[in-house]
C-alpha cells in the first residue's frame, strides 16, 4: 500500500504522561544523526523510549527500515524486540550488575567473528583494565562507557544515546563520540542523541531538535536552529538572554546572545545597540557582563576587555535572529 | 564543638542539635538495645537447641531410630517435601514473576489467595481440605476416580505441605523478581534475547538469591508442616507427626531423637541457601572490588 522507500527510521508518536503529552514526528535516513535537546522533564527520554519500542503510545507508530516497532496498526504485529535492530543507552545507565564489564560489552554479539572485536572497542572505551571487574565496582563515567560500548557491539541500525557522556570526564569525551559517531557509519546507521548540554548536541549530529515541554518546537541543522532561532522559547533554551522589540514587525523582537555581541558600534555587522554595564565576572578566559540596553532589556555578554561598571557603552549584536513572541 | 559540626555529620555523630547529650544517650541506647536484642535472639535460637542435645544420649537415639522403618517418618517427609517444593517451583514461579512485572489480571485477588493459607490457622486448613479433597467433596470424587485419595495419603502428606508452604515460597520469589530492574530485561532483549534467554540470563541470575531464601524457607516449612498434616495425613507418618506421636506414647526421651533428626533433615539447606544468597547477593552489589 505504501510505495514511497521506507526511510530508516519514521517516527510519528504522541505519549501521553502524567505532567505532559509527548508528541514528535521526523524521519531519519541511514548515515544521519539527530540531537534532542530540551531541559530535563521535556519528555526526551520518553521520545527515546518510545522508539525503542517500550511505551505505550497513545498515538502513532514507530517504523525501522519500514517494519513496525511501536504503536498498534491494524494487522501488523509489531517486531519483538530482539528482531528490532535498535541498540539503547539509557540514562541513568543500566548495565548488567552480575556480569563483567566485558560480558556486558559482548552481550549482544552473537557471531563470534564479532566477538574478537570486543577486545579492540574495550581498548577504544579506555575499559581494558576494568574488564572482569563487575558493574557496582565502576564509577559513573565507566558505567557510561560500559553500557555506551554494549550498545556499539551489538548489530544496530538505529542508535539511541540518553546522556551518554554525562559523567564521562571531558577529556575523554572527544574519542568517545569519534567512536560513536564512526561506529554508526559503519552500521549505515541512523542515531540520536538526547541531551541537555547544547555543544554536546551540536558535536555529535547534523540535524537539532529542541524541545520543550513534550512538544517539538523547531527541528533543522545543528547550526542552524542556534543562529535563527524562531520563536522566543527556542532562542532561550539555546542560550539568547535578551529579547529587544524589532522596529520593523511588531511583536517580533532581536534575540540577542552573550556570545554573538561586540563592544563598538559595527552598523555593517548587525544591530548597534547602547546600554549600561551593571556587573562583571570573569566567564572562562573571558568575562560576562551584565548590561542593561536602553529598551529597559537585561542581559549577560561575553567580552575580552571589559568595560567600567557603570559604564555607558555601545554594543553591536550580529546579525541577531528576530523571534516571534 | 558541635556548633562547628557540619550537619550532614550530625546524625552520624547521633548528637541532637541542641541537645548533644541527649542525643548521644538516645544513639548508645538504641544500640545497647540491638545488642540486646541480637543476644535474646541467639539464646531463643540456641538454647533449646543446646538443650535438645544435652538430653540426648547415643543410647536413646539408637533406642528410637535403630529398630526397622523407624527412619520411614524421615523419607516420607522428604519425599512429600520434595515433591511440594518442585510443584511449587513449577507452579509458583511464573505466577511470582508475572505477579512482580504487573501482567497478571485481579493481580490483588491474587495476592489475597496467596496470602490467606499463611493467615489461616493450619488445623483449620486441614479441616477444610477434607472438603476439598476427601471423600466428601467433587475434587475428592474425581481423584478417586484416578485411584487417588485426598485423606491419609501420601499424596495428602503432599497436599497439605505444599499449603503450608507454597505462601512462603510465592511471597519470596514475587519479591526476588521485583528487585530486578525490569529495564535491564528490555535491554537483555533489544540485544537480541528471546523472552525465556533473558530470563534465562539476566533476571533468574539476579533473583536467585531471593529465590533460594524463598525456596529455603518453603523447604523448612514443608518439612515441618503439621497442623493440617495431623488432620489431613496422619497417615502415611511424616516426621512432625511421628515426634507428636512419641510424645504423646513415650514423652520427652521418646520425642527428641526424632526432634533431632528433624533438625538434622530440615535445616542444612535453608542455612546453606541464606549463606550462599548472602555471598552472591554482596558480590553483585560490588562491596568489594574486582
Amino acid at each position: 500500500m505504501n510505495t514511497a522507500p521506507a526511510r530508516l527510521l519514521e517516527v510519528d508518536l504522541e505519549v501521553e504522561r502524567r505532567q505532559v503529552t509527548v508528541k514528535a514526528g521526523f524521519t531519519l535516513e541511514a548515515g544521519e544523526r539527530l540531537a534532542i535537546f530540551g531541559t530535563s522533564g521535556a519528555g526526551k527520554t520518553t521520545i527515546l523510549e518510545s522508539i525503542a519500542g517500550f511505551v505505550r503510545l497513545s498515538s502513532g507508530n514507530v517504523r525501522v527500515d519500514g517494519k513496525l516497532v511501536a504503536g498498534k496498526v491494524k494487522g501488523e504485529a509489531a517486531l519483538e524486540a530482539r528482531h528490532r535492530q535498535v541498540a539503547l543507552v539509557r540514562q541513568p545507565t543500566t548495565l548488567f550488575p552480575h556480569l563483567t564489564v566485558e560480558q556486558n560489552v559482548a552481550y549482544g554479539v552473537r557471531r563470534s567473528a564479532a566477538r574478537s572485536r570486543i577486545a579492540e572497542l574495550l581498548e577504544r572505551l579506555g575499559l581494558s583494565a576494568l574488564a572482569r571487574a563487575r558493574g557496582a565496582a565502576l564509577s559513573g563515567g565507566q558505567r557510561q562507557r560500559v553500557a555506551l560500548g554494549r550498545a556499539l557491539a551489538s548489530p544496530f541500525r538505529v542508535l539511541l544515546l540518553d546522556e551518554p557522556l554525562s559523567a564521562v570526564d571531558i577529556a575523554a569525551r572527544e574519542a568517545l563520540r569519534l567512536l560513536t559517531i564512526e561506529t554508526s557509519l559503519e552500521h549505515d546507521a541512523a542515531g540520536i542523541l538526547v541531551t541537555h548540554d547544547l555543544a554536546e548536541a551540536q558535536a555529535f549530529s547534523d540535524q537539532l531538535a529542541i524541545i520543550d515541554e513534550g512538544r517539538l518546537l523547531q527541528l533543522g541543522g545543528a547550526h542552524e536552529v542556534v543562529l535563527s532561532p524562531l520563536t522566543r522559547r527556542v532562542a532561550e533554551l539555546v542560550g539568547y538572554g535578551g529579547f529587544i522589540p524589532a522596529p520593523s514587525a511588531a511583536n517580533m523582537s532581536f534575540a540577542i546572545h552573550p556570545d554573538r555581541v561586540v563592544l563598538g558600534t559595527l552598523p555593517e555587522r548587525g544591530v548597534v545597540l547602547t546600554g549600561t554595564v551593571l556587573a562583571t565576572r570573569p566567564f572562562g578566559p573571558r568575562y560576562e557582563c551584565t548590561v542593561r540596553e536602553h529598551s529597559g532589556a537585561q542581559f549577560a555578554i561575553h567580552v575580552d576587555q571589559p568595560p567600567a561598571t557603570g559604564a555607558e557603552c555601545a554594543l553591536t549584536a550580529l546579525d541577531p535572529p528576530v523571534v516571534a513572541p | 564543638m558541635s556548633t562547628t559540626t557540619p550537619a550532614g555529620n550530625l546524625a552520624a555523630s547521633g548528637v541532637v542539635p541542641g541537645f548533644p547529650i541527649a542525643g548521644r544517650l538516645v544513639a548508645r541506647g538504641s544500640t545497647a538495645l540491638a545488642i540486646l536484642g541480637a543476644l535474646v535472639i541467639w539464646l531463643a535460637l540456641l538454647g533449646p537447641f543446646a538443650v535438645l542435645i544435652q538430653h540426648l544420649s547415643f543410647h536413646s537415639i539408637r533406642a528410637a531410630l535403630g529398630p526397622p522403618g523407624a527412619l520411614d517418618p524421615l523419607w516420607a517427609s522428604l519425599g512429600a517435601s520434595a515433591i511440594a517444593l518442585g510443584s511449587m517451583v513449577l507452579l509458583g514461579t511464573p505466577l511470582a514473576y508475572l505477579l512482580a512485572r504487573g501482567r497478571l489480571p485481579l493481580a490483588r485477588i491474587v495476592e489475597l489467595g496467596i496470602l490467606l493459607p499463611l493467615m489461616m490457622p493450619p488445623l483449620v486448613i486441614g479441616l477444610l481440605l477434607i472438603f476439598l479433597i476427601g471423600s466428601e467433596g467433587t475434587l475428592g470424587n474425581l481423584l478417586a476416580d484416578i485411584h487417588l485419595t485426598g485423606v491419609n495419603t501420601f499424596f495428602a502428606l503432599i497436599v497439605a505441605e505444599f499449603y503450608e508452604a507454597a505462601p512462603f515460597y510465592v511471597l519470596g520469589a514475587h519479591a526476588a523478581f521485583a528487585s530486578v530492574d525490569p529495564r535491564i530485561e528490555q535491554d537483555a532483549s533489544l540485544l537480541g534475547d528471546r523472552p525465556l534467554q533473558a530470563f534465562r540470563r539476566i533476571t533468574l541470575p539476579l533473583a536467585a538469591p531471593g529465590l533460594a531464601t524463598g525456596l529455603a524457607t518453603a523447604w523448612a516449612r514443608a518439612m515441618g508442616a503439621f497442623g493440617a498434616v495431623v488432620i489431613i495425613a496422619y497417615y502415611p507418618r511424616g516426621l512432625p507427626n511421628q515426634i507428636f506421636i512419641a510424645f504423646q506414647e513415650f514423652s520427652l526421651p521418646g520425642a527428641l531423637p526424632f526432634a533431632l533428626l528433624l533438625v538434622v533433615a530440615a535445616l542444612p539447606l535453608p542455612v546453606l541457601a541464606y549463606l550462599w544468597s548472602a555471598r552472591t547477593r554482596s558480590r553483585v552489589a560490588g562491596t568489594k572490588a574486582p
